[in-house]
């Protein structure tokens, strides 16, 4: 053979091979006859964020395949920040997941936009929630995703510490400060707060009772109210307060969040600014600790219209795409059921929205305590613009980095009306 | 010209693989940065030179961003190459010891980013890090620093974590450079009685620029494209201190949902680069020579 015999040779080869894989690689399984019929193979994909939960999830899908034996469901999970960018990618194309989870406010108003999302009004399964836990899953009057996961975004507290400085939750904002105060007179720090998180967790409590309706952060992104507007400059002022008080410990925009729950965790402070979700790791890292959950009340306490904040969140959707559906309602429609959510809760050690859940650990229980109480929906999830977000939890940054309270207002007031026009 | 036609088949598969994976994407880019596509809806608008003139003349973290990027390739670009070069000179003969220690400082480069930056947050952290405490310990208080939590600072703690990464990779391309000098150019600068530092100045340094041209434009290039370790010590805070145009570019894409915005920033960032790659390499070649 010469050379360009072979030369010729080479190219076909590569092209055959190259028409090759372009034509595989696609789906073999058929769609949802197949789980229907109780024959064929259906598998779904399930992506999350939450790599904590696999093996919670592991079980829940075991059981799951004990009834449902045709059809597999497959976890996909990346971190919490990649998430974002991986799914937002993944839906575009034909092979998204069929199952997908995302989180309240923005990234669900901007995927739902896109119309990723396969409609489930009407599902069954919605009546095992209570409803005010579903809206953040809903838009245009249709349910598109259902939130599985309830977090009080309010600071956990260690009772212990309480107990042995004598003081106990307040109920207003001067009983806050007092108590902040008897508790630093005790050598213990009040407040464990990070950079990484906290602003965006201790800003929703802090506004709760400050803000002038419970949309005002909407009502910010419209433009119809202002960042340098009173409610919110005495918010900014009170974080201040805090910190120029020696309330929280020294040097919060250097602390990340694991090292803010490692100084909760070894008591080394009474309040930890995060949220309900922490608690199961605190207990993992100190098994001694005694938690409870307690929100600052930012106004005199006859006028506080919420004790805490909550958040519906961990939003379940099926990808509009998807050609298996029905195994994705079917996977969904499990996973809502009160005894398969106890299962998930118990071992995870999250509070779940689904109605009539068992739960067995302390720190469960005294989340429980908290679906009694008067809470708002997070706030910082009711806004849609990403940046506008960014512009309210840089400026809590800014005050706790020294800027004055009206200064860090104008300059978050000046992101947001470049975001918004 | 004939003759090179047979060569053609090798060439293809190259081409092909330039043109799908590197080519087309550049185009894309291109074209995607006059829309407004959010990344994921199928409809977008064709906004000319918008997003290119919102970024120029009215976007402050853009402007802050790129005012972050140069503070941070600087201090990167000087003390990483200063470093290297001072480790090379000491380590440049092939004894034991001197492997040992090369091997030693190159370390840091083979450790994943993200576990870099896992390690120094520990390092820099105000309460439980171990460089606060080590300087409480030795009775410098005064020099404690809220290492990333300090807008003015932080920028400077995240480039000294990138030198002590990558120092070490940069010092063996010095290493090479040195030992590929000739012996006897040394020789006749001892005969002719030239001190330590004219050696340096007249012989090492003018034979070591093409080595330096290398590791200044590789440095500068790292220091641009320095993204998952910024992303994973201080995700660009506090309030966008740390902010570099890379987590620029990856923030307005993936967490503003602006991808025709990012796009443009994307562009942006390599003329930025390509300019700067361009200069550097100027600069540097006007300082090489040759003995013959």
């Amino acid at each position: 053979m010469n050379f360009k015999k072979l030369s010729v040779l080479a190219i076909v080869v590569l092209l055959v091979g190259a028409f090759v894989v372009g034509c595989g690689g696609g789906n073999d399984e058929p769609a949802d006859q197949g789980a229907d019929s109780g024959e064929k193979q259906v598998t779904i994909r399930f992506a999350h964020w939450r790599g904590e939960d696999k093996e919670a999830f592991e079980k829940v899908i075991a059981k799951f395949n004990e009834e449902y034996p045709n059809i597999k469901v497959q976890q996909d999970i990346s971190g919490s920040e990649q998430y974002r960018a991986k799914i937002q990618a993944e839906l575009q194309s034909d092979a998204g997941p069929d199952v997908f989870t995302t989180f309240p406010g923005a990234h669900f108003a901007t995927l739902q936009e896109a119309g990723v999302y396969a409609d489930l009004s009407g599902a069954e399964f919605l009546d095992r929630f209570s409803p005010h836990l579903l809206l953040a899953g809903q838009a245009d009057g249709k349910q598109y995703a259902v939130p599985y996961q309830l977090v009080f975004n309010i600071p956990v507290y260690n009772k212990g510490l309480f107990e042995k400085a004598g003081v106990e939750p307040a109920d207003s904002w001067e009983g806050f400060l007092e108590m902040c105060q008897t508790l630093k007179d005790n050598g213990i720090t009040p407040i464990i707060f990070d950079s990484e998180i906290g602003p965006g967790q201790f800003m929703n409590p802090m506004l709760m009772n400050n803000m002038p309706t419970d949309d005002a952060l909407t009502r910010v992104e419209k433009g119809e109210l202002k960042l340098t507007d009173d409610w919110f400059v005495k918010t900014l002022a009170q974080f201040k307060e805090l910190k120029d008080k020696g309330f929280m410990q020294d040097d919060v925009l250097g602390t990340r969040k694991a090292g803010a729950a490692a100084l909760f965790a070894q008591e080394q402070g009474a309040m930890l600014a995060q949220g309900s979700y922490m608690m199961a790791s605190n207990k993992q890292q100190n098994p001694d600790i005694k938690q409870g959950l307690l929100a600052p009340i930012t106004v005199p306490a006859d006028q506080a219209k919420y004790e805490g904040i909550h958040t519906s969140t961990f939003m379940i959707g099926i990808n509009a795409k998807s050609e298996k559906q029905e195994a994705a309602k079917k996977f969904m429609e499990f996973l809502f059921r009160p005894e398969i959510s106890a299962m998930y809760a118990n071992v995870t050690g999250q509070m779940l929205t689904v109605n009539g859940v068992e739960y067995e650990s302390p720190e469960l229980n005294e989340q429980a305590k908290w679906l009694e109480k008067k809470t708002l929906f997070q706030p910082r999830y009711t806004l849609t613009v990403q940046e506008v977000e960014d512009a309210i939890v840089n400026s809590i940054k800014d005050v706790l980095g020294g800027m004055s309270p009206e200064e860090a207002a104008a300059k978050a007031q000046e992101e947001v009306e470049r975001s918004i026009k | 010209m004939k003759k090179y036609w047979g060569l053609l088949p090798f060439i293809i598969p190259g081409v092909i693989l330039y043109t799908i994976f590197f080519a087309i994407p550049l185009v894309s880019s291109l074209a995607l940065s006059f829309t407004d596509w959010n990344g994921i809806s199928p409809d977008y608008n064709f906004v000319g030179l918008s997003n290119y003139v919102e970024m120029i003349t009215d976007d402050p973290i853009f402007h802050q961003t790129f005012g972050n990027n140069l503070k941070y390739m600087f201090f990167v670009v000087i003390f990483q190459t200063l470093f290297a070069l001072i480790f090379a000179m000491f380590l440049a003969k092939n004894s034991k010891l001197n492997v040992f220690y090369r091997a030693l400082f190159f370390f840091p480069t083979v450790i994943a980013s993200v576990s870099v930056a896992f390690i120094w947050i520990f390092v820099y952290d105000p309460s439980i890090g171990s460089l606060n405490t080590i300087l409480k310990l030795f009775g410098l208080d005064f020099l404690k620093q809220s290492w990333l939590g300090d807008k003015k600072i932080a920028i400077y703690s995240l480039a000294i974590t990138q030198v002590w990464m990558h120092t070490g990779q940069v010092m063996i391309i010095f290493i090479a450079g040195l030992q590929s000098i000739p012996k006897s150019l040394y020789e006749v600068a001892r005969i002719e009685g030239a001190s330590r530092w004219q050696t340096f100045r007249k012989v090492t340094w003018p034979l070591l620029a093409p080595a330096a041209t290398i590791v200044v434009a590789y440095t500068t290039l790292q220091s641009f494209k320095a993204f998952d370790l910024i992303l994973a010590m201080t995700d660009g805070g506090p309030s966008y201190a740390t902010e570099i145009l890379s987590l620029f570019i990856y923030h307005e894409a993936f967490r503003n949902f602006k991808f025709g915005y990012a796009a443009a920033s994307a562009v942006i960032f390599l003329i930025i680069v390509s300019l700067i790659t361009i200069l550097q390499f100027r600069i540097l070649n006007a300082n090489k020579v040759t003995y013959n």
